[in-house]
């Protein structure tokens, strides 16, 4: 089984809005994969975007550029 | 108070046994056999308990509907997650929870009873599984090309409790009054004791939320993200009630086997959960989960829920739900089930609806 590591999860309003962070990480070969946001955060369902914490930075950088709209950063072991 | 069970897949499975082990108790103890906590099924029940339709055979408030919604309601209060939110198109969840309803009785069945059934040998709803997985693939391409039906805002938190609130009037003049309608025969007369259902709904509205199952969600996950945690809820529910029926001698693997309340007509059994598992992943949740998210605060899951109850009704008013493969009692031979024109022709438009509200509403516009 995979260990678990700390991880940085950025959670959206949307679903289509966690849809559009993954299209432009792709575009812009930012690092990271879309995961269903962890139960640890949420009751909810939806879609969050997992990354190293190394990347914070690049990540909240590129999400400014592209107009896209975090609900929250957090770090969990993922 | 808190208990994570999603923190492996072996907890998730065991969400799932727990809930599988609720259904197989209700059924035991009277719920029809395959229908054993049928959402769709037990939704339409409880609107022809409330006089919303005259269907005579599917009538009775079924509280296990009352103990899902109670049940997530309390836990999500209990362990702090309980968030009232609305403003995400309810009018556009309230179609959808109609089409959600229309499909699952062209079909005979919500998602979470073509599992039921799939545990009891049905081969139809083995056939109406493609439909689901195709109608949540499309759902999921629709979400990849900027679906969006806006977000949420957190609300007045009263506004998130009156559905819990409603359902537990409805309980109130089940057990106090004589006002609601009570099936003498057929599907709506089977059921367990009513303490039995509610505490059966308690728990497992409960289990449900803490495991998040939803069945259009973990195809979802699989389809969008190769992500197989919730599916093993639904796995750990399969296997119980696999065991179940077999131990019982209730599994049959058959097309027609009378008294499933099941049809043979393979391309609606396709179409009808096409349209519910489009449907489901547009509104983000099965019905259940419809359900369950309605309990831990979402006033646009009680509008869907809502559109359910609504599209029940009409389902039986105009003639839309299908009819079951049975055993004629006096002569003895098999009559097979049918799905009805009405119900070929509000499928279809079912279908057609889901697709323009899946590319009409994007996330630009949306916001």
């Amino acid at each position: 089984m995979r260990k678990k590591e700390l991880k940085l999860v950025v959670t959206f309003h949307t679903t289509a809005d966690a849809m559009a962070m993954e299209k432009a990480c792709r575009q812009k070969d930012v690092p990271g994969r879309l995961i269903p946001v962890p139960r640890s955060i949420s009751a909810g369902c939806g879609l969050s975007w997992c990354a190293d914490l190394c990347d914070r930075e690049g990540i909240v950088a590129m999400m400014e550029e592209s107009g896209i709209e975090s609900e929250a950063l957090h770090e969990c072991m993922v | 108070m808190n208990f994570n069970l999603s923190d492996s897949k072996k907890k998730l499975a065991l969400a799932g046994v727990v809930c599988g082990l609720v259904a197989a108790v209700l059924a035991y103890f009277g719920n029809p056999a395959n229908m054993a906590i049928c959402i769709a099924c037990f939704i339409r029940d409880t609107a022809g308990a409330l006089g919303l339709h005259q269907a005579a055979v599917v009538q009775y408030a079924r509280p296990e509907i009352i103990g899902i919604v109670i049940g997530a309601f309390a836990i999500s209060v209990a362990t702090k997650e309980y968030r009232s939110t609305a403003g995400s198109s309810p009018m556009i969840r309230f179609v959808l929870g109609m089409v959600i309803m229309i499909g699952s009785l062209v079909f005979l069945g919500c998602p979470l009873r073509m599992v039921i059934r799939m545990s009891a040998g049905d081969l139809n709803a083995w056939v109406a599984l493609i439909g689901f997985i195709l109608g949540v693939s499309t759902g999921a391409i629709a979400l990849k090309n900027g679906f969006s039906l806006g977000r949420a805002h957190e609300t007045q938190k009263e506004s998130g409790a009156v559905l819990p609130v409603l359902m537990a009037g409805i309980l109130v003049l089940l057990l106090c009054t004589s006002l609601l309608k009570f099936s003498e025969s057929g599907p709506g007369s089977m059921h367990a004791p009513i303490i039995v259902s509610l505490i059966g709904g308690l728990v497992f509205g409960a289990f449900a939320q803490k495991s998040r199952m939803c069945f259009a969600g973990s195809i979802r996950d699989i389809v969008l993200m190769r992500n197989f945690d919730l599916i093993t809820v639904i796995g750990g529910l399969f296997v119980v009630m696999l065991i179940y029926n077999i131990a019982t001698g209730n599994f049959t693997p058959a097309f027609d086997t009378p008294g499933v309340v099941a049809h043979s007509e393979h391309l609606w059994n396709i179409l009808g959960m096409y349209a519910v598992g489009f449907a489901a992943v547009l509104a983000g949740g099965c019905p259940l989960r419809q359900l369950v998210l309605a309990g831990q605060g979402s006033s646009d899951s009680a509008v869907t829920v809502a559109g359910m109850l609504v599209a029940a009704a009409l389902c039986h008013n105009f003639g839309l739900a299908s009819s079951g493969t049975a055993l004629d009692a006096e002569t003895g031979e098999l009559v097979a089930g049918a799905v009805t024109p009405a119900g070929k022709v509000a499928c279809v438009i079912c279908i057609v609806v889901c697709f323009i509200i899946a590319f009409t509403n994007k996330r630009e516009s949306a916001k």
